[in-house]
């Protein structure tokens, strides 16, 4: 028997779709996940920068789809910089926190610079990361930062985190994302070593590739040819993945940021339901989540 | 509890505090004033006056009444701007602004600036003072004044009201004693981040409370005159009640004796919450809610006085 949308909607409530996976207009994208039982999305910047209705149109149409917004994305090469450079940074980054303030989201992504201009010195990080989380803290805006497999300093989440560790502010933590993590290869393991109070947000996504060698493929792979959990090679990576953070005492939300040239041209239903697929795949066959299904036990039928 | 408790006598010699640059890094020394911002600057005016304070001065070009009594200075801004920004929309009064007293204001903005704070665009008018300002909790600013020993800020933004003495004495030694924040659900450890990164204030453990309304954390600023240090209480909602609201909501005045001053309040027309869970005792006592939102504290205190 196939459960309810409302069944679904419920057993796939800490799972969401980042509105990059999907094309078209930012309220078709919306209908889309809403249709598919999601209740969060992940937004990007230039979805409420590119509405034709401008800023206050998109916020207004993220405001009526009833969707929460489980992050704001992205602040890019923000660590590390100084003089001018730090500065225009500094002014992206307030763009960026009162876009995420306008939008209700309560957390911004912040990825590890890759700039060749960027000081490798991990307290200089830290201190910039700090700043950061100052800047976030009056909006009430928690800095997720995630180390990107291709970032030029940190580039896995484990240096993520002692830098997360030296700037230590409690509105700054980590930002997980799979992809990274298999494409450097990290070591699950160390998952065991972070504090699941300061994970901020998880992203999910996997690819078809066992190997990515050098940091353009990883570029090229993660912008163009992710894939939604369950359907790449790393299925069982993934899962245990979600299994030690799940142990470990993750009660934050996942999102899923599939990067994907063939989902861009698809219809946005049919996207839509392969990561719903994926959500119900996660939520019940890894985690076994025991949630009531409501409208399942039913004393008498329908009149 | 009461600060008597804290300056106990049965040490050698009193413990001294530890002060120095880096422990008050902006040489902060108290406040210079609260500000409301409201467009009933009548009405919150006579709130005021009932709580012993005197209108003593206007603004030179803007909607801007300057009340004080003893040391302490409350600025009513009916600016039609500033109040639209600082209440959100709504009709009651907030406290828009504190304004802190600092050894070098431009020192002490920059180095708030440089560790991630907001700046907020000022418009002085003509022959006005800049006074530089940053982004504080909900739509509130923290302005910085260096300009509090030789001559005031008042001396040049503001015309003093004629026939009215420039300086009322306090009513019952009334001074300032601290403000209370509301912030939102789990919200705590970011504030006192904030505030010890900007500001060098220090967490008073939870065995250290004052008057009668001891919720939440209490953060105290250091100042070059140990007199001047101020509280600030940061309170979250109850658990399970919804309201992520943050925003200055109360500013609460020390007296050397609460009875007395309660007393001497009572006679000019203030009422006190007077109810099983909450009434005056010799700790403190709390006013009623004046206007849907202005409501004063009093904290049993002897440190600056009148």
């Amino acid at each position: 028997m196939r459960p309810t949308p409302a069944a679904i909607s419920e057993a796939i409530a800490g799972f969401g779709m980042d509105t990059i996976t999907l094309a078209g207009p930012l309220e078709a994208k919306l209908a889309a996940m809403k249709a598919a039982g999601f209740s969060q999305v992940m937004l990007k910047a230039n979805d409420i920068n590119g509405h034709p209705g401008g800023i206050d149109a998109a916020v207004a149409a993220v405001k009526a789809s009833g969707l929460r917004g489980t992050g704001f994305q992205v602040l890019r090469d923000f660590e590390g910089l100084s003089g001018h450079l730090h500065q225009y940074k500094v002014d992206i980054a307030k763009a960026m926190l009162e876009m995420c303030a306008a939008l209700g989201c309560k957390v911004l992504l912040a990825c590890s610079s890759t700039s060749t201009h960027a000081s490798t010195d991990l307290d200089h990080l830290a201190r910039d990361l700090r700043k950061l989380a100052m800047l976030a803290l009056p909006l009430g805006i928690r800095i997720a930062y995630e180390g990107l497999s291709w970032g030029r300093t940190i580039n896995e989440f484990t240096t993520a985190w002692d830098v997360v560790c030296r700037a230590d502010c409690p509105n700054l933590g980590l930002g997980i994302d799979s992809f990274h993590i298999f494409a450097a290869k990290t070591s699950l393991d160390e998952i065991d070593y972070l504090d699941p109070s300061k994970i901020f947000l998880v992203q999910l996504s996997d690819f078809m590739w066992q190997e990515t060698r050098t940091f353009e493929e990883r570029i090229t792979t993660a912008r163009t040819f992710r894939v939604f959990p369950g359907e790449g090679v790393h299925s069982e990576q993934l899962a245990d993945l979600v299994l030690r953070l799940d142990r470990l005492g993750y009660a934050g939300d996942y999102s899923f940021e599939v990067f994907n040239d063939d989902y861009q041209q698809m219809p946005l239903p049919m996207v839509a339901e392969r990561g719903q697929r994926a959500a119900l795949w996660l939520a019940e066959d890894v985690l076994r989540r025991s949630v009531p299904l409501p409208n399942q036990m039913r004393l008498k039928p329908m009149g | 509890m009461s600060d008597l408790l804290l300056n106990t006598s049965d040490n050698r010699e009193p413990l001294q505090a530890s002060f120095s640059d880096a422990a008050n890094p902006l040489g902060l020394d108290g406040i210079e004033f609260i500000e409301y911002a409201t467009r009933q600057p009548q009405a919150l005016g006579q709130v005021l006056e009932m709580m012993g304070f005197r209108p003593v001065a206007r603004h030179r070009s803007r909607e801007v009444l300057l009340y004080r009594q003893g040391e302490l200075n409350i600025v009513v801004n009916a600016h039609t701007a500033d109040t639209q920004g600082a209440g959100h929309g709504s009709d009651l009064p907030a406290i828009s602004a504190m304004a802190l007293r600092v050894r070098d204001a431009r020192a002490a903005f920059r180095y708030v600036i440089e560790r991630g704070a907001w700046s907020v665009p000022t418009h002085a008018e003509v022959m006005e003072l800049n006074i530089p300002a940053i982004h504080g909790a909900g739509g509130s600013r923290i302005y910085f004044v260096d300009r509090y020993k030789d001559f005031s800020i008042y001396d040049v933004d503001f015309v003093p009201i004629p026939t009215v003495d420039p300086r009322p004495p306090a009513t019952a030694g009334i001074h300032f004693f601290g403000v209370v924040q509301y912030i939102g659900p789990e919200r705590t450890n970011d504030w006192i981040a904030f505030y010890s990164e900007l500001f060098g204030t220090e967490v008073i453990p939870d065995e250290q409370r004052f008057g009668i309304m001891p919720k939440g954390t209490l953060l105290r600023t250091p100042a070059l005159d140990t007199s001047q240090r101020f509280m600030l209480q940061l309170v979250e909602p109850p658990l399970h009640v919804h309201d992520a609201q943050e925003k200055l909501q109360r500013i609460g005045l020390g007296v050397p004796d609460v009875l007395a001053a309660v007393q001497a309040l009572r006679a000019l027309g203030v009422e006190f919450v007077e109810t099983a869970a909450t009434h005056t005792e010799q700790r403190g006592a709390i006013s009623k809610t004046y206007l849907g939102s202005v409501v004063f504290e009093l904290v049993h205190s002897q440190r600056g006085g009148a």
